[in-house]
């Protein structure tokens, strides 16, 4: 009696592989998102003792509801700020700039500030280095 | 005599190299990828400059109405009540004194409610807040927001 010896493929069967790679890159395609991971920094003051702001002295721009802004109680556009800044940041670098923003005020707008005082050395080639953003908590205790 | 050769050309598509280049785009998504650390849903304001955010920061996210989410750096973020944003970052800044915090708040989010937040990291010691952002659009720019 005759047993008929079957043939073994020895090689690894490769015809779905590029079915597989494609299915991989599908699923990353979807679920890879371009997370917006970028922002402006702000430092916060980490002494205790550091000297508090004069509010005399200083620069104050209040945010209010709606996007209006205030610039030491003057009505001011946002693109005229730095403008407004520059003799007085010539005259004292480190003049303090305060950014107080009314509790109603949004959010998006005091960003809007901040991000156009840290332009200051593009725009009039001049930095803002004294940027304060007082807490309501700190303006109750300290605010004179 | 035979005068004329037909030559027989492949009509085929060569696919040979296909998955290499699969492999070669998996390898690239793979390396790529940026797995979100919190998902919460904003509009975030838009600004012209912008760094790039360290990974593993801890993110506090505001959303329009004010709710509060919280992840020290996990993707999965936990929404908590205003006034546990101070422990939540007291507890971070225990851990690690120099870890940024990103604030991922909504841009018509009433002030009040991030002023608790960052009067909260203030008190917490926090170094280094991210105020995350979009690019600033030449059409946003010009109406302002």
């Amino acid at each position: 009696m005759k047993f008929k010896r079957g043939s073994v493929n020895d090689e690894i069967p490769t015809a779905s592989m590029a079915d597989i790679a494609f299915l991989l890159i599908i699923y990353f395609m979807v679920t890879t998102t371009f997370a917006a991971t970028r922002g402006i920094d702000f430092s916060l003051p980490q002494d205790d003792d550091s000297p508090l702001v004069d509010k005399e002295e200083s620069v104050l721009i209040e945010v209010q509801p709606g996007g209006v802004l205030l610039v030491d109680t003057k009505p001011m556009q946002l693109d005229q700020i730095l403008e407004y800044l520059k003799p007085k940041l010539e005259r004292n670098p480190m003049k303090p700039v305060i950014i107080r923003s009314h509790e109603m005020a949004e959010y998006g707008f005091m960003v809007g500030v901040f991000d156009e005082l840290r332009q200051a050395p593009d725009k009039i080639g001049l930095e803002v280095k004294n940027v304060s953003i007082p807490t309501q908590r700190e303006i109750d205790m300290f605010w004179y | 005599m035979k005068l004329l050769v037909r030559s027989v050309q492949n009509q085929g598509i060569p696919t040979a190299s296909m998955a290499d280049i699969a492999f070669l785009l998996i390898i690239f998504f793979m390396v790529t990828i940026n797995f979100e650390v919190d998902k919460t849903q904003v509009f975030l304001p838009k600004t012209d400059i912008r760094l790039e955010i360290p990974k593993k920061a801890a993110y506090i996210s505001i959303t329009e109405s004010g709710q509060i989410r919280v992840s020290g750096g996990e993707e999965i973020s936990v929404p908590v009540h205003p006034e546990d944003v101070l422990s939540f970052a007291a507890d971070v800044v225990a851990r690690d004194p120099a870890k940024p915090f990103v604030l991922k708040a909504d841009t018509n989010v009433p002030y009040r409610y991030v002023d608790r937040v960052i009067d909260s990291l203030k008190q917490a010691k926090a170094q280094v807040i991210y105020l995350l952002s979009e690019q600033e659009t030449v059409d946003s720019a010009a109406s302002g927001g």
